[in-house]
Order: structure tokens, then sequence, then C-alpha cells
């Protein structure tokens, strides 16, 4: 049963062009001139109940204009969105019941409050009553480990302890969807991978659908297992991960360190990727020779060291990237 | 003293762009002004009538000049940059360069100044003429005479306010001298000539700044002779003398303390 | 439909108690603010006294009228800008965006975004206003007008603010009009409507209603006329209403617009 059905959502944007100078100003002043930026054109998926997918792109890619869209903070020009049966432009109140957003960036917080009188204004805003807040607190204070400091000021909280406060604040009224913008921006690895591991545990418990937004591939590896990339305000990709990292798993990189030097030429198969005397970086396709093959063309017993890896997620995304841009 | 007179000049063109900024000031002015040709309209059943030596005319004038004094002159901007100055330790880097703090926060200030005194000023001309159809100007004398008087009760106006500002090198927070002094300006210097004061208040606001600061220029505006005209230069040349030497007592002995404190 | 404007007016009233106890933090300077507002308002009083020894009677009030009249000027000024802050950079709020926190959550966005935030020294002019109604002559009755008129006023006020702010949605940076059109109620508010003559006087009855939020309710304070509390109170009520479906219209432009300048 699709939580978010999205069909043909079109929005474009008009930019003022203002031309250099004291006269440019003059200009746009009297006879504004705009141009179109098409930021999301023609997109449709549908997400079902319980996934956790990844909504990313480049900055500019459309991926926020299209968030705001199905939140109901902004109207698509052509195109339908359907959220819990419910359409953001009509029904956004009643849906903003149903949804949850946590913006990396913005806080929602009273800095000068606790968690926990937080936690009971916005049982307040969305009308929930006081038995159900507490219970609700004392079940997240558990899942996502606040008890330490719900009674500490959210302004002397670390940026962690903050966000996942701002995560819990978004939950208290039980939304089926949730919506992170860039969550754990600004946090160290530690950090990181403790949300991660927290936002799998509510997805598990609570089955609420999550719709992330991140910069950061590892969170999107860990929690999410389907891809949807946006760029130019159209989709460039919607997979699951593991489909996304098995069609470039295909490539193995190769560097190596050798004793004495040696001449290489690009085979087919096989891109030299750096040749600098004693240090090779080679990328091997594997569809069409082996990691063997290019081992031995290097010759094992001139190898003094060497690294096999696969292209990191990244670089596969940013790839995907580069390939919408050219369209 | 070229020096100067770059800062001055590059002041005014950066100040160029605020024009939104002033657009909000004219709005204020002309309010004010409103008020007032209302008020004065309604208190003199005849305008030829004499309140304490001034006809209703006067007394509208009177109100244009020294608002236009006090609008031009952006006093809490200037209070609230020295005491960041001071308190950021700016001030210190000044200390290295080949001239003196005061000189330098004066030229500045003045270059805004001198920008929002014109077009204020102009603002202030035209509401006049068009409600009053006429002005208390007789000679061209008198116009020099009130400019020279204006430029340096701004001068001395800038110079207090920045001796005020300079106290943050011992008090934490100097906005409160700040706000008496512009509030004493504002009520007791602004809107009334002295000769509206109880009498036995007369003499103090003479010897006040308020004398030189407001009434001075407004009266040689509205009510022009040659002995106020030479009573109220010698007044204003005493101040600024009084000024200069209040901002730059304070100064050293302020930048004497940062140095033994380390800044 | 009763239980949510009862739960509307919860969460208002928590979010402005909340936004008051941030800026309490400081004891210090939530004290020395409201002080200093009390004093920079008595500072006019001296202009009143000197007037009003030129004549007895100016525009119509006597001496003690005219400071009662000071008095409401600085109450219904207060209490619009302590509870509803952010109405008066209504034009800030709407192009930085910040409206879309509040089109997430489910409640009434004006309500949310104006009672997210109070102005302390408000508190000052607030207190101002009744050492003045004391000054004038405290009673029962006067007491309970002088408060019914400050809280009509100050949502008279902040009605305004409301309706030319959010001409922002349409136009853009124009906080000029609404900047102006603030200045001129506080302004004018705090002189007689006697010394006023001509055109200006139905302005006062209209775009800048001060006749309602301060003329007819000194007069009525003065004078008691129930015909002239009904008209105070349906101004009251037509200019919030007027406020709110402007603000709609233009949020409902805001979801749909097309401007870059105001999503990003």
């Amino acid at each position: 049963m699709a939580v978010i059905t999205v069909k043909n959502l079109s929005k474009n944007f008009n930019v003022k062009l203002k031309e250099k100078g004291l006269k440019g100003s003059l200009k746009s002043l009297i006879k504004p001139k705009y141009k179109t930026i098409k930021a999301v054109k023609n997109i449709s998926f549908e997400v079902e109940k319980g996934e956790m997918i990844a909504f990313i792109g480049p900055n500019g890619a459309g991926k926020s204009t299209s968030i705001k869209m199905m939140t109901g903070i902004l109207f698509p020009d052509k195109g339908e969105i359907d959220i819990l049966g419910l359409d953001p432009k009509k029904d956004r109140k009643r849906l903003a019941y149903e949804i949850g957003c946590v913006f990396g960036q913005k806080e929602q917080l009273w800095t000068h409050l606790t968690p926990y009188d937080n936690f009971k204004f916005f049982g307040a805003i969305y009308d929930i009553p006081e038995f159900q807040v507490e219970k609700k607190i004392k079940e997240l204070t558990e899942l996502f480990e606040l008890g330490d400091f719900i009674t500490t000021p959210v302004r002397n909280l670390s940026l962690g302890q903050r966000i996942r406060c701002e995560i819990v604040a978004s939950l208290i009224h039980e939304p089926k969807i949730l919506f992170l913008d860039e969550p754990t921006i600004g946090l160290d690895p530690v950090v990181k991978e403790n949300i991660r591991v927290l936002i799998k545990r509510m997805n598990k418990e609570y089955k609420t659908t999550v719709v992330l937004t991140s910069h950061d591939v590892s969170d999107i590896e860990k929690l999410c297992k389907r891809v949807i990339i946006v760029n130019n305000g159209q989709i460039v990709l919607d997979d699951s991960m593991e489909n996304l990292k098995y069609h470039y798993l295909n490539k193995k990189i190769v560097e190596a360190k050798m004793k004495e030097q040696v001449n290489l030429e690009d085979e087919d198969g096989i891109t030299i990727l750096k040749d600098k005397g004693y240090n090779l970086k080679v990328e091997v396709d594997t569809k069409k020779r082996s990691v063997a093959d290019a081992l031995k063309i290097l010759n094992p017993d001139n190898i003094v060291d060497i690294n096999i890896t696969n292209v990191p997620l990244e670089e596969i995304i940013s790839d995907i990237y580069k390939a919408g841009d050219k369209e | 003293m070229r020096k100067y007179l770059y800062i001055f000049k590059t002041e005014v063109m950066t100040n160029l762009q605020y024009a939104f900024d002033i657009l909000i000031g004219f709005v204020s002015y002309c309010i004010m002004i409103f008020i007032f040709l209302n008020l004065w309209h309604y208190i003199y059943s005849d305008p030829k009538e004499l309140i304490n030596g001034y006809n209703m005319n006067q007394m509208i004038w009177y109100v244009i000049i020294t608002e236009i004094l006090w609008m031009s002159l952006g006093g809490r901007k200037l209070c609230k940059k020295i005491c960041e100055d001071v308190r950021s330790g700016n001030i210190a880097y000044n200390i290295n360069k080949p001239y003196n703090y005061v000189e330098y926060s004066l030229s500045n200030h003045l270059g805004l100044v001198t920008v929002r005194f014109i077009l204020v000023g102009i603002l202030g001309m035209v509401l006049g003429l068009v409600f009053l159809h006429s002005t208390p100007i007789q000679s061209i004398f008198q116009v020099i005479a009130v400019i020279v008087s204006c430029f340096l009760a701004t001068v001395i106006n800038i110079l207090l306010i920045t001796s005020l500002g300079l106290i943050s090198f011992f008090i934490e927070d100097a906005n409160p001298f700040y706000w008496i002094y512009s509030k004493m300006i504002l009520v007791i210097g602004t809107l009334f000539p002295i000769e509206f004061f109880p009498q036995v208040l007369q003499p103090i606001i003479k010897y006040s700044p308020i004398y030189v600061v407001s009434y001075g220029p407004a009266k040689l505006f509205v009510d022009f002779s040659l002995d106020s005209f030479i009573g109220i230069i010698i007044a204003q040349i005493i101040y600024l003398i009084i000024g200069f030497s209040v901002c730059h007592l304070i100064y050293n002995k302020g930048v004497r303390k940062l140095n033994v404190n380390g800044g | 439909m009763l239980t949510e404007v009862k739960n509307q007016f919860k969460v208002a009233f928590t979010s402005i108690k909340y936004a008051l106890q941030r800026e309490m933090l400081n004891k210090v300077t939530f004290i020395t603010n409201i002080l200093f507002m009390i004093l920079n308002n008595s500072c006019f009083i001296v202009q009143w006294i000197i007037l009003y020894s030129l004549k007895e009677n100016v525009g119509g009030y006597t001496l003690k009228e005219v400071l009662l009249l000071w008095g409401l000027a600085a109450s219904t000024f207060g209490a619009s800008r302590f509870f509803f802050k952010d109405a008066f950079n209504l034009t800030e709020v709407i192009n930085d965006g910040k409206l879309d926190v509040y089109l997430i959550q489910p409640k009434n966005v004006l309500i949310s975004c104006i009672t997210s935030s109070v102005d302390v020294s408000a508190i000052g002019d607030m207190a101002y206003g009744y050492i003045m109604l004391f000054i004038y002559g405290i009673s029962i009755k006067n007491f309970l007008l002088f408060t019914f008129f400050t809280i009509c006023g100050a949502l008279t006020i902040t009605a305004v603010s409301i309706i030319f702010s959010s001409l922002t949605f349409w136009f853009g940076k124009i906080d000029i009009v609404a900047n102006t059109i603030n200045s001129l109620m506080t302004s004018f508010a705090t002189y007689p409507d006697g010394i006023f003559k001509g055109v200006i006087k139905v302005l006062f009855y209209t775009i800048i209603p001060i006749g309602f939020i301060n003329y007819l309710p000194v007069k009525i304070i003065s004078d008691f006329n129930i015909c002239y509390l009904l008209m105070v109170i349906f101004v009251a009520i037509l200019f919030i209403t007027i406020a709110f479906v402007v603000f709609y219209k233009g949020l409902k432009k805001y979801s749909s617009s097309n401007l870059m300048n105001v999503s990003v």
C-alpha cells in the first residue's frame, strides 16, 4: 500500500534577471526580465509503508523543492501528490498531523527549555492528550537513549544530543512519514553512526516511512534500501541500493607500489588512472578482464605493496550526478 | 590633514548606497514636522502673535532646523560603533596606524552625516517653504553663518558622543550615558527654544551642550542678529576645544589602561 | 470546533510564555530594559508641561487627559509589541522563508508565527500606560475600561501591521510601507486629535485607525458612551478579520509562488 504517490510533478521558478551596474538595476526595476528555471520536471515515484528511501541529488537538483511540495509548503505547477490519501495542497493541516520533519540546519526546539519541556510543547501543538504524551516521551527517551540529558536545557547539549532530541520531537505525534533533511550534518563519525542505529531501530519498531536527504553517503548506504537520485529536476535513478552497488561492483581499483618501473599501456578492460613510475593505479573492468589478469601484467614479483578496492559509493553517485548533468 | 579628508570622502561614497535607510529617516522626519505644524498652528490663534518672542513660523522653522541636525547626526549608530571598537579591541589596531583615532572617527562619521544633512536639509527646506511660504532668511551672510554654526554644532555633537562611547574603556556598557544625553538634547533642545523654559532653568541650559549643539544654529536661522551670532560662535568654539580635549583625555587614559591589561 | 479553538489558544499562550522565559534568562538586562522604557516615555511629560503652560486646553484635552492619551498610546503599543512581536517584522519572516517551519505544523500559521517571540521593553510601555492611568485618576471603572481598550487597541494595531506587512507576499521587500504606517500610528497617537485639521482626520478613522484605538477610548473613559464603545469593538473585529483574510490570501500565493527569492 503506497503511502506516498507522486505523479508527473513539476514546478518552475522565475528568477529576476539583473544586468550589471546602475543602468541594469534601474532597468530591472521598471521592466523586469525573468528567466524560467525548471526546478522539478515531471517526477513520478511511489513509496511503500515502512520503506526507508534516500532522496538525494546535488545542490539545486530539485530535491528540497520536491520535499516542500510533499509537505505542503509549496504547491506544484503540474502533477499530483497523494500522501496517505491526502493532497498536501488541500489538506495541509490534516497532513501535518501525520508527518514529521527534521531539518538538520534549522532548529525547531526552544533552546532555553529542556528536551522534556519541548516534547510537552510539541505534544500540545499536535493536540495529544497529556497521558499519551507522557507515555510517548518515556518510550522515545528509552529508544533514543535520552535519559541522561532530558532535563538539561537544549542549549547546553552537544550537537549530536540536540539532533536526537529534534528527531524525538518530530516523533511525539507518531507520524506515519518522517522527512529527514540532512539530519547528520556537522556530526562526527561516531555520533553519526549512533544516530543511524537509532533511526533504524525506530523504523523497525514503528514501521515509520522515512524519506532521507543527505550528502553523507554512509548515511544512505547504511540506512536506505532504496535510492532515488534527482538531478536537474528529473529522476536519474530509482533503484534499490543493492542494484546500485552491483552495477558498479564490476569495477575494481588496483593500487600497486613496484620495485622496478613498469611500462603500462591501456588495454581493453584495464584503464590506467595514475602512473608515476613506481606507483600505479589502474581500474579493472571485471566484466572484461579479471583481477588476476591485471596482476599478471604487473608481474607479482615486481610488486612491493598492493591495494585492491571497490569504487567507493561516493564516486558512483557523483558519476551519476555528472551523467545527469550532460542531459 | 589630507588623510582625514580622504577618509571623509570615502565614507560619503559608501553611504550614498544606504539610500533606502535614509528614506525611512525621511518618513519619520516628515511625520515630526507635520505634527509640529499642526501643533503650533493650533496654539497660535494668530500667526503674528509672539510667544516668548517667537511667532508661529519661527517656532516651526526652529523644529525643522533642530530636527535636521538631530536626524543627520546618527548619534546612536556612532555611539554603538565606538563602544564596539573599544569592546572588541579594534581600537588597539588603530594605535599602530599613523593617525589619531579620535580624528579618524570624526572624519569617518562626518562622511555619513554630510550626506544625510544635505538630503534631510533639502527635505526640511522644501517642507518649510511649502507650508510656511517664507523663510526667516534675510541675507547671504545669515545663510553662511547658519551653515558654519551647523557644522560646528555637528562636530561638537560627534565629539561629545565619542567621549561618551569611549567611557566603555572603564564601564561595561556606556549606552545608558548616550541615552541620557540624547534624551536631554531631544526633549530640551529640539522642541522648544530656551526661552520657553522656566526662567530659573534658562541659564543652566545656556551653559549646557544644548545651547551649542541644537539651540544655536536654529536660533541663528529663525532670529538672526550679529550679537547672537558672535555669542553662539564663541560658545561653540569653547565647546569645540572642550570636546576635543575630553575625547583625547579619555582616549589616552583608556589606551593606557588597555596596555596595562594587555588589551 | 470549540476544542480546536481552545487548543489553538493553549498553544499560542504557551508559545508566548516560553518566549518570555527565554528573555528572562538575564534578569538584570530584563529589568533594565523595562525601567528604561518607562523613563524614556516619562521624558516627554516635559513637553506637555511646557505646552500646557501656554494654554489650558490643547486640542480639546486637558493636561490630565493628554497624559491619559499618552498612557493609552503606550499601553496599546506595548501590548501589541509584547504579545505579537513578529507581527512587526513580518516582512523579514516571510522573505527569509521562516514561515516554512509553521507550515508543516497543524496549527494556524499566522498565530504560530506572531506568538513566537516577545519584546521585553514593551513591558515598560505597558507599565507606563498604567502609571499614566494612575495619574489621571484610578477607579475600578477606569481600570477596566483602560484594560479593555488596551486589549482592543493592541489587537487592532497588530492587525494593521499584519495587513500591510502581508503585501510582501505580492511585492517582495516592501517593509517600508508597513514601517511607515506603524510609525504614523505610534507618532500621531500621542497628540490630541484636536490639533489636526482636515483630511488627516479622515485617515484616523480609516487606514490609520488611531481614532478607534486612542481618541475614542479616551473620550469614553472621561465620558462614557455606549455607542462609541461598540464602534471600538466592531472596528477591532473588522481589522482582525481583514488581517486574517489578507494574510491567508498571501500565504496561498506564497505556496503557489514561482518567485525564486521566496523559496530556497
